[in-house]
């Protein structure tokens, strides 16, 4: 499976709570893609687990390492660019 | 022991109309009684599998049917209790021989530590809670729902209430108020876009009986016994007279994008620049080129006018992975934490000083959570032979509060940190929780307290500023520049709104106001009394 890596910074003034969170599993779980979320030096956590993502604790101006797992490039990429949507900025 | 006509219950509010209806009370959460193992481990995880789902569903239907924001936040609740990860852990502790429903408790404690330290998280983490007790009760077969009158007007009064509760109430519940409960709850956010009037966090609540009629006062941050309309705190409309406030109105930030967001608001520079963030996520410390460059980003992007830049303040619950913090010296961390981390906190008054050099940014640099005068003036003996900023110090320690008069031709500015300067007014554990009308910015005994580090700070040729949350209140902020204080630094989002309030009134009329409130006896009267102030101007 190809991996696709984006970096995202939260710029939610509260940081990555819960209802941006609810958008992204939201997200994840309509693209049916495999998407794992974290800090760069830290393991990832699966995107669909909303309290998993919410752990995470970033705050606002945090930089997040997105991967999701998919042949079809251009479906990831769609789905990057709406999660850097909804969770704040691409780097 | 019945509360007598007249009394008077402080709480935060949520709203502004007040509203006076008769007490309904709602009884605390019984625990559901346990229930034994129906079978085999398969069929546990079958039934809890169908319990959440069916919880899930319910919240999806109360989704559809709701205000925008309050769908958003309802869809979020089912996406967590449907969370995946929260089902394995469930899963593995059936493996282990519990029932659905303990093991579902299990798995929510789990993530509830997970989440525990960050205040909007454990909010989180409460409502996660509620959500296994609703899967519970329908594993126990019964519903969890809520028996609120569907007519005539009452004031609901309960603990708390959770954001699936507040989704029931009908046409009949005109108030609320809750004796636990913070003001960033969903619930809070909930009853705020529902425009029901609450007061939350009202301890004394507790003793309203049902059929007492009480008002609902949230603009007055109050509950009155037996008391109508007549007596509510009016809100107030204040505006502006004059194009300039009669003391300049800074921004506090935290990050470059905070600074990016300040610049497009009308404040005159940043009054407090926490620099926390710029190491939370960092393992080692940065390099001096690497923070020049974050310093001198934010500088660039600044509104107009100050940056006062904090140095790093950590505490307990917010530790950054390369400094040490003295478990010991864990209730009051600031200096203790420049003593044990020297070499950072010199890389950083120099980080900062390059890049103030560099941006020609008009930048005061001050150090959080000093004791003494004593460890002020080594503070600024430090940082002033590293940098050519203004130096000073936060006032939130009242030792140091109280000494202000001390400081006289040694620190050129002070900040005062009203957040926490009442904790320690009013408790001397910070890390104990505290009622949260103690916290407000309206006790006479922190007004006292602000007047006097005012006035010897004016005496000491020192200029004062306030950076604390309740400089984000655009009516406390009045009081603030009657007192004396010659600047206030508010959240991005309150700038505006504390602009226009120092721009509707003139310096005279703040310090007459000032005046009242330093005559008032209790939080509630005090701020009270200002509203009527103001409003006879």
């Amino acid at each position: 499976m190809a991996l696709h890596r984006a970096i995202v910074r939260v710029l939610d003034p509260i940081g990555l709570h819960a209802r941006p969170a609810g958008q992204l599993v939201k997200l994840v779980n309509d693209s049916g893609l495999a998407v794992r979320i974290g800090r760069a030096d830290d393991e990832l956590v699966p995107a669909n687990s909303p309290l998993r993502v919410m752990a995470l604790k970033a705050k606002s101006g945090d930089e997040l390492q997105l991967e999701v797992e998919s042949e079809d490039s251009e479906k990831a990429k769609s789905l990057i660019a709406a999660i850097v949507q909804v969770l704040g900025a691409s780097k | 022991m019945t509360l007598q006509p007249g009394a008077v219950l402080a709480g935060i509010g949520i709203g502004l109309e007040a509203v006076s209806a008769e007490v309904f009370r709602v009884a605390p959460r019984t625990q559901q009684p346990q229930r034994t193992r129906a079978g085999t481990i398969s069929q546990e995880k079958d039934l809890l599998v169908a319990a959440v789902a069916k919880v899930s569903q319910e919240l999806e239907a109360m989704s559809a049917s709701a205000e925008p924001t309050n769908s958003e936040i309802l869809q979020a609740l089912s996406f967590m209790i449907s969370d995946p990860e929260l089902l394995a852990a469930a899963t593995s502790h059936i493996e282990k021989g519990w029932t659905a429903g303990s093991a579902l408790f299990l798995a929510v404690e789990e993530f509830a530590q997970l989440l525990a330290g960050d205040p909007h998280l454990e909010e989180r983490a409460a409502d996660l809670k509620d959500l296994a007790s609703r899967v519970s009760a329908e594993l126990n077969g019964n519903g969890l729902g809520l028996s609120v009158p569907l007519s005539g007007k009452v004031v609901l009064v309960g603990e708390e209430f959770f954001p699936t509760d507040v989704a029931q109430f009908g046409k009949a519940v005109v108030g609320v108020v809750t004796t636990k409960g913070g003001p960033t709850s969903h619930t809070a956010i909930i009853l705020r876009s529902m425009g029901i009037p609450a007061v939350i966090g009202c301890s004394q609540a507790a003793e309203l009986v049902d059929g007492q009629t009480v008002l609902v006062d949230p603009a007055g941050d109050r509950v009155v016994v037996d008391a109508d309309l007549a007596l509510a705190t009016k809100s107030i409309n204040l505006i502006a007279k004059s194009f300039e406030p009669i003391i300049p109105v800074r921004a506090n930030i935290g990050s470059l994008s905070d600074s990016v967001r300040a610049a497009t608001t009308s404040a005159d520079g940043v009054g407090l620049l926490r620099t926390e963030l710029l190491y939370l996520a960092q393992q080692s410390a940065p390099s001096i080129d690497d923070q020049t460059k974050s310093y001198a980003e934010i500088f660039t992007a600044a509104p107009e006018g100050p940056v006062v830049v904090r140095t790093i303040d950590v505490s307990t619950d917010k530790p950054v992975p390369f400094l040490s913090v003295d478990p010991s010296d864990a209730a009051i961390p600031g200096y203790s934490l420049l003593r044990d981390n020297r070499g950072f906190v010199l890389g950083q008054l120099e980080s900062i000083e390059r890049a103030r050099a560099s941006t020609g940014k008009d930048v005061w640099v001050m150090a959080p959570m000093i004791a003494s005068a004593q460890e002020a003036r080594e503070f600024t003996e430090l940082a002033r032979s590293i940098g050519s900023y203004k130096v000073g110090v936060m006032v939130e320690i009242p030792e140091l509060a109280t000494s202000v008069s001390e400081l006289a031709g040694n620190v050129d500015f002070l900040s005062v940190g009203t957040n926490d300067l009442s904790q320690f007014l009013f408790e001397t554990n910070r890390l104990a929780p505290l009622s949260p009308a103690l916290l407000s910015p309206w006790q006479p005994k922190l007004i006292q307290l602000l007047s006097r580090i005012a006035k010897d700070a004016r005496v000491a040729g020192i200029s004062t500023g306030v950076c604390g949350e309740s400089a984000s209140d655009p009516v406390f902020a009045i009081v603030l520049a009657g007192l004396g204080f010659d600047s206030v630094s508010a959240s991005m989002s309150q700038v505006g709104a504390v602009r226009t309030a120092l721009s509707s009134v003139s310096l005279e009329q703040a310090s007459q106001i000032a005046q009242i409130a330093l005559s008032a006896d209790s939080a509630e009267s005090t701020k009270a009394m200002v509203l009527a102030a103001l409003r006879e101007l």
